[in-house]
This record gives structure tokens, sequence and C-alpha cells, in this order.
């Protein structure tokens, strides 16, 4: 696979999948640091002009969907699972007059204006962390040392270490080993 | 049908094959191989796909070594994430929508220092796979039951006959028969009524 110029990647690390950088407009330097050991399978890198992505080693992601126009960083041994989906920001502004002007910033017909301001804050998982499939992970969001995030679970809250959180809006769980 | 050699299915894009140990019935539909391009069941019968059934486009048997996968007669899966290390039953005449996952494992163990040893030993292996052999718990979905897309269906979940899961519920406990549950995590949201329970006669 051929990799943008401002990615870096680490020995042992396997990158697969058509999608990974059909989104990737970061001109970040570096753009996106992946470590080593990891399997990035079917994983969309779908980062901003502006974002940043960091992760560690011995990482196991299986067609997450990391979407980036500030900054994700990701720790090791992090498990992400099918179609779980990690987001730093809104994408477009909550204000209804802030909309209208984004919606025709983003148009055909947007001659060089400039998008509105949009929130967006760094998401940060740290090591050990463990994702379920279709789990999603909103801005602003740390996901403390080996917690354990639920298949669904939307998350909008930080995690404690060790915790296992699951639901809409992820609360903690009992700590039953599945 | 009992199974035969790994063979081509007519018109498919994917070039693949289906393997040897998973039974199609002759009237069911399987649009492509790539379903099965995680398959590694080694189990005499690891997929069982019945009479007039039909998998679409974006389905995934990602079936590990000792999983079972029945899929029942007229059943229709329209793009789902199977992961089974155990059993995965499905009975006749079910609806399973697109983005559905049913797992009946979680793969990887709850322990942080277990897990770090496979993520360790994975990128060792060809192809890699994250197993272990956490033990999984048979997933049984009864005759007639419709699932909504993005729902996901956890480990040891029984779901009764007739019932209905909506769209993006999480389902972790058994539903009982002719029930609509909904939710993350999924509640039961009403009985149907008898006159729409065909398949108590």
């Amino acid at each position: 696979m051929k990799l943008p110029e401002n990615v870096r990647v680490g020995p042992g690390t396997v990158i697969t999948g058509d999608h990974a950088f059909k989104r990737f407009l970061s001109r970040s330097s570096p753009g996106l640091t992946i470590g080593e050991h990891c399997t990035m399978d079917g994983t969309h890198f779908a980062v901003g002009a502006e974002g940043r992505i960091q992760i560690g080693d011995y990482c196991y992601f299986t067609n997450a969907v990391l979407l980036c126009e500030l900054e994700l960083r990701i720790g090791s041994y992090v498990v992400i699972g099918w179609n779980a989906t990690i987001a730093d920001t809104d994408f477009h502004p909550i204000a209804p007059a802030d909309r209208i002007a984004d919606a025709i910033a983003c148009s055909p017909l947007a001659a060089g204006r400039p998008r509105p301001p949009i929130a967006r804050r760094a998401v940060v998982i740290e090591d050990d962390v463990w994702i379920g499939p279709n789990a999603t992970i909103l801005k602003g969001v740390r996901l403390g040392r080996g917690s354990w995030i639920e298949p669904g679970a939307l998350v909008v809250h930080d995690t404690l270490p060790g915790s296992r959180v699951g639901g809409n809006p992820a609360r903690p769980l009992e700590d039953a080993a599945p | 049908m009992s199974p035969a050699a790994a063979r081509r299915l007519e018109g498919d894009w994917y070039p693949g094959a289906i393997p040897a140990n998973v039974s199609i019935d002759e009237t069911a539909y399987v649009q492509t191989s790539f379903s099965f391009h995680l398959y590694r069941s080694a189990e005499p019968e690891g997929v069982r796909i019945g009479r007039g059934a039909s998998v679409y486009l974006g389905t995934m048997f990602d079936v590990g070594r000792q999983g079972r996968v029945a899929i029942g007669a007229f059943t229709l899966v329209n793009g789902a994430r199977i992961v089974c290390d155990a059993a995965i039953e499905i009975g006749d005449c079910c609806l399973i929508s697109w983005n559905v996952v049913l797992m009946d494992t979680y793969r990887l163990p709850r322990d942080v220092v277990k897990r770090r040893r496979v993520l360790q030993r994975v990128p060792r292996l060809d192809p890699r796979r994250a197993e272990t052999g956490v033990p999984g718990r048979p997933i049984r979905i009864g005759p007639n039951v419709w699932i909504g897309f993005d729902a996901c269906v956890l480990p040891g979940v029984t779901i009764g006959a007739g019932s209905i899961v909506g769209a993006r519920s999480v389902v972790s406990a058994d539903v009982p028969p002719g029930t609509v549950v909904a939710g993350n995590p999924a509640r039961v949201i009403r009985a149907l009524e008898e006159g729409q329970a065909p398949w108590r006669e």
C-alpha cells in the first residue's frame, strides 16, 4: 500500500483495506503515526487538514472508523472492533445560523467562503482499552487504561481505568468478566 | 445436502470459493464468497443455509475453528457480521438487517495481562487473527424473528419466536417469544398480540 508522505508506520505494522486513506486529508506533520506490530484491518483514517492521529504498539483494529479533525491519541494494546466509530468533532456547528453558513460553505457554490468554527476536542484512548463492534466514542472523551467498552455502546463521558461500560449513553456496568 | 468440495459461485465478483464444509441448499441464494473470507471452521458442517434462504453482500461469516452457524429456511440475512466460535442458530423466516452483529464470543479475554499476551502473539500469525479460545456461548434466534439494522446480539442470548429487535438495540438478555424489544441495553417495549402470532400454530 502507498502511504501518504506524512504517515509514519513502525516495523511489523500491517495496514490492509481499500479505504484506509480515501479520506486522509491531513496536512499535519506527521498526520498519522502508528507504532510497532499493529494490525489495521480495513480501518478508515478519515483525517481533516489539521487532524493528527497517534497510535501505540500492538493495537488491533478491525474496520474501525476514525474521524479526526483535531487529535486522536491512542495507546498500546488497544483493540477496536468492527464498525466502531471514534470522532473528535461535531462535524458541523450546533447553532442554526452557523449551520446555514456551514451548509453554504460546504456547497459547490461556496466560492471560497470559510466554514464557521466547529466544536472539536481530542479523544484519548489509554493503553489496554477494548472497544466492541458498533460502539461510538465521541469528542473529548478519555477512555481510562484497561477500560472495556461493550458492543454498541455510545460513549460521551470519560471512563475510569479498568471499568466496563455499555449502553446509550454508556454507563458503568458490573464488571462480570465476559 | 451433503458438503462437497470447495466451489465457486456463479457470477461471483470475488475470486474466492465456498468452503467444502459449508452446506447451501440448492434453492438458497448466497451473493458472494467474500462472505467467507474470514471463515475457518473445521467442524463437519461449519455453516448450513436452508431452503429458500438468502445471504446478501456485506454478510460476514467470521467463524472460528469450532464455530457452527445454521440459517433457517426462507431467512433473509442482509449484511450481518456473524462472529461465531461456538454456535449461532437462526430459525426459519427471520429477517436480519444490515450491520447487525451476532457474536457468541468476545474473542479476547477481559483480563488485561492475558489480552496483552494474545496481542503480542498476533503479529507473528499469518493471517493475523486475535483468537484465544475464550469459550463462546451459543446464540439461538427462534423462527420469524426480525432484527433491525446496527443491532448487536451478545453471547449466550436466546431470542424467542416471532420477536422483533429494534434498530441499534444491544441485546444482552434473553427475549421472550412474541415480544418487541429496543434500546441499548434492549428492554421490552410491548408484546405482540395473539392474532399476530402464527408461529404458535
